[in-house]
């Protein structure tokens, strides 16, 4: 058994018989299928049974991360390790920390949102087995694809399998190691 | 600290000698004790006296040692015993003098590492009482001034020192022969005794030598006055401190020639509102800052005054009514105040005025039995060193017929300053020996053949007197920063003395005048800066009441028409401190403009004749034009235009070059003050004047506040708004704590606006001069400044000034909004400002209600001269460009007193700022809240107390006492 | 001739006019909208030399205040702010539209904006970068306060005074940058994708291939950044009213008569989006002539944000309104000075210009005529720019230079050098957008095309709803 698998691709030119088909593949026991659209494609992320993102929960963290080390920076800074009577005023009056707190809280939110999506995708990544085939570059213009990773010894069967299911075109990236 | 010679200094010990005595150790006269020899100290002498930086700060380890003039003419040895004041960042304090039209007032100096960097008054002069004006202040920058005269030359060769003398004693001798026939003196009027030997000695050697005493500005008309008054010259000895009701006629007082501090202080004492304070009437032309501060101003043309004059004495019967004219409402009104104040009134008659009214003066005073009350009349303090009016014309006359081969100028400047008319520019060619002692290259030196450097009067031994005779002492702080001499030795070289020193002839002269035990008065005398009870004593002064009455009747009557008049610049005096950048950016008290002078015409006049302010206009008199800017000033007199003296300089270093126009090209020898007839038309151009202040009036705003006595006791509560605790969210700060908790007090009614305080502040605080066009952009640096505010009709308005510097507030609005926290509040309750700090956004600036801060926009400071290095305050940062500064109520002044207390373990002393120490009239008092007894204390509880923008809670440390005017009922 | 067909014709009538052309396909849509990126339009080089030489004259504005001195610029005492914040707020106000219109239009789902946000978005980016030139330039050692603001560690041993708005400025302008960039990258890393697989050479191919960052368009992608787009919008929103309120907090803050008003947080933000749409309309009505967009930012585009610029500018007029009662109103002495002073004084002629441009005109767009010739939307266009920035001009200027003492009242005038920087940011800014239209599609490809996608998709719903 060699443990060398390749990305078969198939292009669909409706959506409707492309999600049904990435439905067949699962339940034929298939893990890592993927479908690929110029915009997003209503309905995918049921058809994979994605789950949900947990892009929020980053943000949240981010923004209170953001707004803690605000408060505590002013405290710290202005009233506890340099006090200076300024204007007599305060040395950690609150309404004046706000603007502070607000701006810090949305850039660590804003952070960990970017970076996190650049974490879950695995980004920066500029080379990927599927852009080996010229065809499927038209995935970022305005085909459909369905991606889905066999075994290379399966690559053909499940060809065949797509071709029934109604993909216009079917091509085979180069094997890789698993 | 206690061998220092400064005045007022406790009784040393026996045995203990102050440091300028080791003078004798120095100059080889006397021996010092053997002891250890200081290494390094060898280097000092030798070489001492070329004009370099390091030398200088070397020189200064044997300060004592520089005070002989000429450092390669007595020779200087190390000290024995290294004094106090070698230590670095020593202070030390020196009395010495500084002479104006001829009378000194006593300084003193403090001098640090051997520099002096700041001049403040010796309080137990009678000229100066502590003050110091903004001439006395400001000749400090002329020591320094890179541009000074240097060296000696004859015909274009330069001389050495010896050769000179080599020389004039050659010229001396050749005169000898007959006796001085071709020799003639033109000196400055000086009241110096010892020049007043020499110049005795000098005629005994030159019998038939002839001297003239001659000065632009000079008081002769005075002198006239008193010889018609009482037969003889004398002068009128004034004390506004006794006087209930004064008149002036056209007399600036406060800022006149002499001891005019004494009169600002003495009429500021009388100023606080009461049955005891004084009533001031000022008739005059142009507005002045004693007009500024008349309870009623009459303002006239200057010809008008005597007719005004002659009103009043009518009114007084002081003269026959013949002689007098009919009273009017004022006159009869004045006339009878002074009345009512018998031997409590004073009559002040100002130099510009005739002699006939200066008579009349001494008779309404006579009238009023005020001499022995309020004036005494004393012997000339002058001398024979007094003016005489024709003295240029004679001369001129001598040089003309060819009588004068060799002429010695040690007046100031006569080819720029002489009346129109006279070129003596062209008369000195014809003088084989032109020889010509002057501080600065100017216009007399291009036409003289001899050109002698004089040294600065702060280099240079001498003596003088006050304006009420008392002897003081002038001694010298540091060695000639240039090769340069003086005019006791250039007299002295006539006699083959040249070379004995000036300090040598001093204090021979006053050996010889004084008992035994010489040596030790001397010592004493030159700590305390003066001789005492050498006043001139009083003497009884009968006035002529007939010749007074004839000299009146024969007073020409104002002619009609435009008059021209001619006015003594406050800044440069005469014009000799026109090469001054201090005096020249500081802004004329009156008008607020700084860099310029202007013809000022009232607004009425201006009206008539269709002027703007800047308009450029030619003003003609008979033979005469002269074109300059019109500033329209209010409560000038109408049909009057008045011109300062002293600028358009053609020489005279690059300060004063080409700034305004040169009003003694219009000037007669005929009508040197006033003249009639005057034809204006304009002329192109509009000229750009730099004003330091943005607005003349208050909008009706509470800022400058004054009451009449009368207002005052009814409506005195409306300061409450104006004081006390506001609302506010901050829990205000506790400064309860500390021992101090400083804040000041400026009081309105006392401060008469002569702006000496702005210039003790540059002077101490290293504040930079910016030049005209950046003051005219509005980046002057000033950190105090004083202003002057018209309220009612711009004809004829009441005129207050208020000096104003940061006032720390407690909740300052500059602090809380600057990111960087460069301007936070001390523990004592300062507004601190932190230059290394400041990244230079100007929030502060913008956030400051009173504008007080000063930014930095450029490098004000460029390369500045190793001499004017010398000048700066090491105590105060030098700020850098693109930082903001401001006043930080002289912390260093606080800190040094702070160290002095703590390293005697004692509390801490009075601490003075410097425009505190300068103020002639005490009107700025500064010290600790937390002492109730202090005077700042007392002045925070006056009634008259109130605080500047009161109601924007800003709680500011400086509080302002309101002015009382005491107006006269009867006119009010 | 069946009922429904009528319907739907009668229907169709109803609609506003198209944001698409009827029946145009994605591939049609991409290459049209890319074609300006490989095809650079003609005259570009010309227009960016004259951007580039203008820039010349930013650069050596600043080097000489750098060798000089504020000195160089009109500021003094009084007037200590001048020109230098003038152009920041202004800046800043401009850089203000972009995120409004990618954020709060995407959450009110307003599909017209997919047409205009890219654009609209770059230039908030290079206009925050022309503004924050500014409060770094204008301090009087710039050296310094380029850390000093920041609260580091130094070896003065202080810390920044957080009491300052100058220091809530520093974190809202730079927040309010960052986060719009990577908001403008998020949205653009789709297109960077098309544009690397539309490539025409290797060369191209592998540069916008590393900026794609390897999107390959997977549902997992797709997951992630909707709702990733969705939350940044949803922070961009707040974030874009606090940074103009915090802009206004410098003068608010302050206690001179003139800037401390409390009205001044909403009146700011509302003039920054006017000023922002008139800065976009400004670039849009040439650039799209310029690109051939016409079928994408169509007619309706332009009216529906003249009809923005409309709101806003009443807004702002309220704001001046509410000024000048709330002088009047306050009985404060120094408040109705500062009022009559503006209305009167020396700069009067700077407020009646503002008066007009920033109230008069808009009023023009209450009719249809006005709100849909191109000419005359722009050129209102362009008077608002000048309207907004006299409006920054007589608020800091005739606040300062006649406050509470007479004594120091003075007059401002600008230098040679303040109009060479004002002139270069402006060049500098046309360079930033040349070198956009240039390199990166200027309208959201993506994006039109899931719009088309929708339409689509509405239009097949609505035909099946009659069956």
């Amino acid at each position: 058994m060699s443990a060398r698998t390749r990305w078969v691709l198939a292009r669909f030119g409706e959506a409707e018989p492309l999600l049904a088909a990435a439905r067949a593949l699962r339940q034929a026991g298939h893990a890592s299928i993927d479908i690929h659209s110029p915009f997003p494609l209503p309905g995918t992320a049921e058809a994979l049974e994605l789950g949900r993102s947990r892009v929020p929960l980053l943000a949240l963290c981010g923004g209170l991360a953001g707004v803690g080390t605000a408060i505590a920076m002013q405290v710290w800074m202005n009233a506890v390790d340099y006090p200076l009577n300024v204007g007599n005023r305060l040395l950690a009056g609150k309404p004046n920390m706000v603007p502070v707190m607000f701006e810090l809280g949305v850039l660590l939110s804003s952070f960990a949102i970017f970076f996190g999506m650049m974490g879950l995708w695995g980004f920066p990544r500029p080379h990927h087995p599927v852009f080996e085939v010229e065809a499927f570059r038209s995935a970022a213009v305005d085909a459909l694809w369905l991606s889905v990773e066999v075994k290379v010894e399966d690559a053909e069967r499940v060809a065949q399998a797509l071709r029934g299911s109604g993909a216009l075109e079917v091509e085979f990236a180069p094997e890789v190691e698993a | 600290m206690k061998t220092l010679p400064i005045h007022g200094q406790s009784p040393r010990q026996p045995g203990e000698r102050a440091l300028w005595t080791s003078l004798e150790d120095l100059d080889g006269t006397a021996r010092g004790p053997e002891g250890e020899f200081p290494h390094g100290a060898a280097e000092a002498p030798a070489a001492l006296g070329r004009r370099s930086f390091l030398q200088l700060m070397g020189a200064s380890a044997a300060l004592a040692g520089l005070g002989a003039c000429h450092p390669p003419r007595e020779k200087i040895y190390p000290y024995v015993k290294q004094p106090a004041e070698g230590l670095p960042g020593q202070i030390s304090h020196y009395a010495t003098a500084l002479s104006l039209d001829g009378y000194a007032t006593g300084l003193v100096l403090t001098a640090i590492d051997g520099r002096p960097i700041k001049v403040e008054g010796n309080p137990a002069h009678p000229a100066s009482l502590g003050a110091a004006g903004i001439l006395e202040q400001a000749a400090l920058l002329d020591l320094y001034d890179p541009a000074r005269a240097d060296g000696f030359r004859s015909r274009g060769l330069h001389l050495a020192w010896r050769k000179l003398l080599e020389e004039i004693a050659a010229l001396a001798a050749s005169h000898a022969k007959d006796g001085g026939e071709g020799l003639a003196f033109l000196l400055a009027p000086e009241a110096s005794p010892l020049l007043a030997d020499l110049r005795r000695r000098v005629q005994a050697r030159f019998p038939r030598a002839r001297f003239r005493v001659w000065a632009p500005l000079a008081e002769d008309q005075a002198a006239e006055g008193a010889r018609l008054a009482f037969g003889r010259v004398l002068d009128a000895q004034p004390r506004l401190d006794l006087a209930d009701v004064i008149l002036s006629l056209d007399a600036d007082f406060l800022s006149g020639p002499g001891d005019a501090l004494r009169l600002a202080r003495e009429f500021a004492r009388r100023r606080e509102p009461g049955e005891a304070m004084s009533r001031l009437y000022v008739a005059e032309p142009a507005l002045t800052i004693t007009g500024a501060v008349a309870d009623h101003r009459f303002r006239m043309r200057g010809s008008e005054v005597a007719g005004f004059a002659r009103q009043v004495a009518g009114a007084l019967g002081a003269i026959p009514a013949e002689a007098a004219l009919p009273a009017g409402r004022e006159a009869r009104a004045v006339a009878a105040d002074l009345l009512r104040h018998r031997g409590r009134s004073l009559v002040l008659c100002g130099p510009r005025q005739p002699a006939a009214v200066h008579a009349l003066g001494h008779a309404m005073n006579a009238a009023l039995g005020n001499p022995g009350e309020t004036v005494h009349h004393t012997a000339p303090v002058l001398g024979e060193a007094r003016p005489e009016p024709g003295a240029l014309a004679d001369l001129a006359r001598e040089i003309q017929a060819g009588a004068v081969r060799t002429l010695v100028i040690t007046a100031w400047n006569p080819v720029y300053a002489a009346p129109a008319g006279l070129d003596l520019g062209a008369l000195l060619a014809k003088v084989e020996n032109a020889i010509y002692l002057t501080l600065r290259e100017d216009e007399t030196s291009r036409r003289a053949s001899w050109v002698l450097a004089a040294s600065h009067p702060f280099e240079s031994w001498g003596d003088g007197r006050a304006r009420n005779g008392t002897v003081t002492l002038q001694q010298p702080l540091v060695a000639p920063l240039k090769e340069s001499t003086t005019a006791v030795d250039l007299l002295a070289a006539f006699l083959d003395e040249g070379n004995r020193g000036a300090r040598e002839h001093l204090k021979a002269l006053w050996k010889a005048r004084s008992g035994p035990a010489f040596e030790a008065s001397f010592e004493r005398w030159l700590e305390q800066g003066m001789i005492p009870g050498t006043a001139e004593p009083a003497v009884a002064a009968p006035v002529h009441a007939e010749a007074v009455a004839a000299a009146v009747r024969a007073l020409p009557a104002a002619p009609p028409g435009l008059e021209m008049a001619f006015a003594r610049d406050y800044s440069l005096a005469d014009g000799r401190f026109a090469p001054n950048a201090w005096l020249q950016e500081l802004p004329d008290p009156v008008t607020k403009i700084s860099w310029d002078n202007a013809a000022y015409v009232s607004p009425a006049t201006a009206r008539r004749l269709g002027f703007r302010n800047g308009q450029r206009v030619a003003l003609s008199l008979p033979g005469r034009s002269l074109e300059a800017p019109v500033w329209i000033q209010p409560g000038h007199a109408d049909e009057a235009v008045t011109l300062a003296l002293g600028y358009g300089r053609t020489a005279d270093g690059p300060v004063g070059k080409g700034v305004g126009v040169d009003a003694y090209r219009l000037r007669s020898a005929a009508a040197p003050w006033f003249e009639g007839g005057l034809s204006v038309a304009a002329a192109k151009g509009e000229h750009r004047f730099a004003v330091a202040q943005g607005h003349f009036s208050m909008e009706g705003r509470p800022i400058a506040l004054d009451f009449t006595q009368e207002q005052w006791k009814r409506e005195s509560h409306e300061l409450d708004e104006l004081r006390g605790p506001e609302p506010s969210l901050q829990e205000p700060v506790d400064y309860s704590k500390l021992e101090n908790a400083w804040g000041m007090a400026i009081d309105l009614g006392k401060c008469v606006g002569c702006s000496a305080c702005v210039v003790a502040c540059q002077e101490e605080n290293n504040i930079p001069v910016v030049g005209k066009a950046q003051v005219a952009k509005g980046r002057i640096m000033h950190w105090i400044r004083v202003d002057r505010y018209f309220q009612g009709p711009p004809e004829d308005p009441t005129v207050i000034a208020q000096p104003l510097a940061c006032v720390h507030c407690e909740a300052a609005p500059c602090e809380y909004v600057c990111p960087v926290n460069a301007t936070v509040h001390s523990d004592e309750g300062l507004n601190e400002m932190v230059y290394n700090r400041c990244v230079g956004t100007r929030y502060c600036s913008n956030n400051c209600p009173y504008k007080v801060r000063r930014f930095n926009f450029l490098a004000w400071r460029g390369e500045a001269a190793p001499t004017e290095k010398m000048l700066v305050n090491p105590d105060v940062t030098v700020r850098a460009r693109g930082v903001m500064e401001k006043c930080t109520y002289c912390v260093q002044r606080i800190e040094r007193v702070r160290i002095e207390a703590r390293a005697r373990g004692a509390r801490m002393g009075p601490v003075q700022t410097a425009c505190q120490q300068a103020c002639p009239a005490e009107a700025i008092v500064f010290g600790n809240l937390r002492d109730p007894g202090s005077r700042v204390s007392q002045a925070h509880r006056d009634p008259r107390r109130y605080d500047l923008l009161h109601g924007l809670g800003t709680r500011p440390r400086t509080a302002y006492l309101v002015r009382i005017r005491n107006p006269n009922p009867e006119l009010g | 001739m069946s009922p429904p067909a009528a319907t739907a014709a009668a229907r169709e009538a109803l609609q506003p006019p198209r944001l698409l052309p009827a029946g145009i396909t994605d591939r049609q849509i991409n290459d049209s909208l890319l074609d300006h990126v490989w095809n650079p339009r003609r005259g570009w080089w010309t227009l960016f030399a004259m951007a580039l030489a203008g820039t010349g004259l930013l650069v050596m504005g600043l080097g000489v205040t750098l060798a000089y001195g504020i000195g160089m610029w009109g500021n003094n005492q009084p007037v200590g702010w001048g020109y230098g914040i003038i152009n920041f707020v202004w800046w800043i106000g401009i850089g203000h539209a972009g995120t409004l219109i990618s954020a709060i239009l995407l959450l009110f789902q307003q599909r017209w904006r997919t047409s205009i946000n890219r654009f609209a978005e770059a230039m908030t980016i290079f206009a925050v970068i022309q503004a924050a030139l500014f409060p770094l330039f204008h301090t009087g050692r710039p050296w310094f306060a380029a850390f000093w603001l920041f609260p580091y560690p130094s070896t003065l041993g202080i810390w920044p005074n957080f009491t300052s708005p100058l220091i809530w400025d520093v974190f809202a302008v730079s927040t309010y940058f960052t986060v719009s960039l990577l908001f403008w990258y998020l949205g653009l890393i789709p297109d960077l994708a098309a544009l690397r697989d539309a490539s025409t050479s290797k060369a191209k191919r592998i540069a916008y291939g590393v900026f794609a960052l390897g999107w390959r368009g997977s549902a997992r992608h797709w997951q992630h950044y909707r709702i990733g787009y969705l939350l940044l919008a949803g922070l961009s929103t707040p974030l874009v009213l606090s940074v103009h309120s915090i802009v206004s907090f410098d003068f608010a803050v302050s206690q001179l008569p003139g800037w401390h008003t409390t009205i001044f947080p909403p009146y700011f933000v509302a003039g920054a989006v006017f000023s922002g749409f008139a800065m976009v309309m400004t670039l849009m009505i040439p650039a799209r002539k310029y690109l051939g967009f016409e079928h994408v930012v169509t007619e309706r585009h332009l009216e529906t944000m003249n009809k923005v610029m409309l709101v806003t500018g009443m807004m702002v007029s309220y704001g001046y309104l509410m000024e000048h009662f709330i002088a009047w109103y306050s009985g404060n002495p120094y408040e109705m000075f500062v009022i009559l002073n503006r209305a009167t004084g020396p700069y009067r002629w700077v407020y009646y210009a503002m008066i007009f441009c920033n109230v008069l005109v808009p009023q023009t767009f209450w009719w249809r005529r006005a709100r849909t010739s191109i000419p005359w939307m722009f050129a209102a266009a362009v008077l608002v720019n000048v309207g907004m920035w006299t409006e920054r001009f007589i608020i800091i200027v005739t606040s300062l230079h006649r406050d509470f003492l007479p004594s120091s009242w003075g007059m401002y005038f600008p230098t040679w050098v303040d109009w060479s920087i004002f002139v270069g940011t402006l060049s500098f800014f046309s360079l930033l957008f040349l070198l956009f239209l240039r390199f990166v599609p200027a309208v959201a490809v993506t994006e039109v095309k899931e719009l088309r996608h929708e339409l689509a998709h509405e239009a097949a719903h609505a035909a099946g709803g009659h069956r």
